[in-house]
């Protein structure tokens, strides 16, 4: 049943035909051949997969992102992320970095973050004198942080999948390792403007002007603030937090920062409606297809021979890392997150590695698949926003994969950065 | 033809944007409920979820129509012109046969399960179940619209088609 489930999936995903399908007739084609079950049980896995309260929080975040990024936060942000970089060599890359990670503070989602902010960060790069291709691959490396950094559709998915971990956690947990990620790619913003001379931007503006800019830009930092310290405080769900998260960025987008009009909040429905069911399709059908690889004892099999091996807990992370980036490199990070989850994470555990570690070790590895071809999301989505083709960005790409390596390197060695926050706030078990 | 295609489009697209706003008032309604009068409803973690699974199946036509499902598209490319074709004509097919068989296998599930009732609402779950075979039909409705303009250019192409229909 194993292998006519994963020759199937692969047959049909490299034919080209849309992955969310290609996993559930996958299941379908695995369970009819085996022929042990009935195929409504792949019907029953998928309904079972979507009815679900915490995964409400993932349309809500993303609702909440685009609400935000529709308005003039997006702008806002910009203004304020570029009154303190905008001056140095390569400002405006310093800048496209700085604005991606405080956005990552509203928004969960990497697509989200290179849709919104990156897009237009490309506009004025552009104008400032730097490379299309360049900026449109920055763009790239820096939205990576989206679900990184709080709040994070990833980590309500890998919640969902790992007894070990609380979405709560997790959201801290991240924190560190995305302000890294931010911090390496402002590395190679560094290098490759020293070697290129993009200059500076613009002289840093007075005094009066960046406490202006800084009031104005608090209402949207503050999101980020009330959604992990509200979980952490009890006062709300995760869900429930992605709920006041909507209705705080209609508030903020219409009240506080004006030029919001009704059709904006149309609009804003409309392509959260769209991405939500194509996340929620992918997250049904991934389920059936994690049913069969559960009930053919995949996860033991593959648990047994890792501890036969035995394996250091470092040796484990690292076959992990190489696992993950392959399979990354082919599979979106939520049908990741939901297949290879339960195989892996009681493995870590019987190891003694920390699940919260553990966790950030795969959400980085399977998000900055993202970025890889052939199937990287963030580089169509910046190749479609800014009007090139995807292999002028993909020439840009190879210095931000040795610093993303680099970055799951030191994530991987390094356990506190991932484990101290959530210990010391409180959340870890 | 265009104009009710169109309509078509915008309807479905409604029907999405209602289903997403019902889930955040429902949900908001209960978090504000619970802090400021007390009296949370007890069918609204039901309704959330079961207006996400109807959610789900209904507006996946249009994801696919505006290329929101993701797709490995390298190998159509890397094809010279007639086996390009050939290749989409063959996933097309496939995603026929596919959208049928869950229409069909969606109806028997819904059949099996006609006498189970949800716990709060008491609601017959063959109206939850009933989302996935009208999706479904729905989705084939989408993909014959789309048919010509995705053997021609992928779904790309079908993603620039639906813009033009709904600037009309």
């Amino acid at each position: 049943m194993v292998e006519i489930l994963i020759a199937a999936f692969l047959i049909l995903m490299l034919i080209g035909v849309p992955v969310a399908f290609a996993l559930a007739l996958a299941a379908f084609a695995a369970v009819g051949l085996g022929g042990h079950y009935p195929l409504v049980v792949v019907v029953k896995e998928m309904f079972t997969g979507l009815d679900s309260f915490p995964l409400l929080a993932v349309p809500f975040f993303i609702l909440a992102a685009e609400i935000m990024s529709t308005g003039a936060i997006s702008a806002m942000l910009l203004r304020f992320a570029s009154q303190f970089v905008g001056h140095l060599r390569g400002g405006l890359g310093y800048a496209n970095v700085l604005t991606s990670t405080l956005f990552a503070g509203i928004s969960g989602s990497a697509l989200a973050d290179a849709a919104g902010p990156g897009a237009m960060m490309v506009r004025m790069m552009e104008k400032g004198g730097y490379d299309r291709a360049y900026a449109g691959a920055l763009t790239i490396a820096t939205s990576v942080v989206g679900p990184i950094i709080p709040p994070s559709i990833t980590m309500i998915i890998y919640a969902l999948q790992d007894r070990n971990v609380s979405v709560g956690s997790l959201f801290m947990a991240g924190i560190l390792p995305g302000l890294l990620i931010s911090l390496v790619m402002a590395g190679v913003n560094w290098w490759i403007s020293r070697k290129r001379g993009y200059r500076s931007a613009e002289a840093r503006p007075h005094l009066r002007q960046m406490v202006r800019n800084t009031v104005a830009a608090l209402p949207a930092l503050a999101l980020v603030v009330l959604i992990v310290g509200g979980i952490r405080g009890g006062v709300f769900t995760p869900t429930e937090a992605s709920v006041i998260a909507v209705g705080y960025a209609i508030v903020v987008s219409a009240v506080i920062y004006r030029g919001f009009t009704l059709r904006d909040l149309w609009g804003a429905f409309w392509r959260a409606g769209i991405m939500s069911v194509a996340v929620l399709m992918i997250l049904a059908a991934a389920r059936a297809f994690a049913w069969v690889l559960i009930i053919e004892g995949v996860p033991q099999a593959m648990a047994d021979a890792v501890i036969a091996m035995n394996l250091s807990p470092i040796a484990f992370l690292l076959m992990v890392n190489l696992l993950l980036l392959v399979f990354g490199m082919f599979m979106d990070p939520l049908p990741g997150v939901m297949i290879l989850v339960p195989i892996l994470a009681p493995i870590a555990h019987s190891l003694g590695i920390a699940a919260d570690h553990f966790a950030i070790v795969v959400i980085v590895n399977l998000t900055f698949g993202l970025m890889t071809p052939p199937v990287g999301g963030l580089i169509f989505v910046v190749a479609s926003a800014t009007r090139q083709r995807p292999s002028e960005l993909i020439r840009e790409l190879p210095p931000f994969f040795v610093a993303a390596i680099a970055a799951l390197l030191i994530l991987t060695f390094v356990p506190a950065l991932s484990t101290w926050l959530p210990g010391i706030s409180g959340f870890a078990r | 033809m265009r104009r009710i295609e169109r309509a078509f489009v915008i309807l479905n697209g409604t029907a999405v944007i209602a289903g997403l706003a019902l889930m955040a008032v429902v949900v908001g309604w209960n978090v504000a409920a619970r802090y400021l009068w007390a009296g949370a409803l007890p069918w609204a973690d039901e309704v959330a979820r079961y207006t996400m699974i109807w959610l789900t199946f209904l507006g996946s036509g249009l994801a696919l129509r505006e290329g929101a499902h993701v797709a490995i598209a390298n190998a159509q490319e890397a094809l010279p012109g007639p086996a390009q074709r050939g290749l989409r004509w063959l996933i097309l097919l496939i995603l026929f046969f596919f959208f049928a068989f869950m229409v069909w296998v969606g109806i028997d599930y819904m059949n099996r399960m006609a006498i189970q009732k949800s716990a709060a609402l008491r609601l017959p779950m063959k109206w939850v179940y009933a989302a996935m075979p009208t999706g479904f039909a729905l989705m084939i409705l989408h993909l014959a619209l789309v048919a010509p303009r995705y053997l021609r250019a992928g779904f790309q192409a079908t993603e620039q088609a639906t813009d033009e229909a709904l600037r009309g």
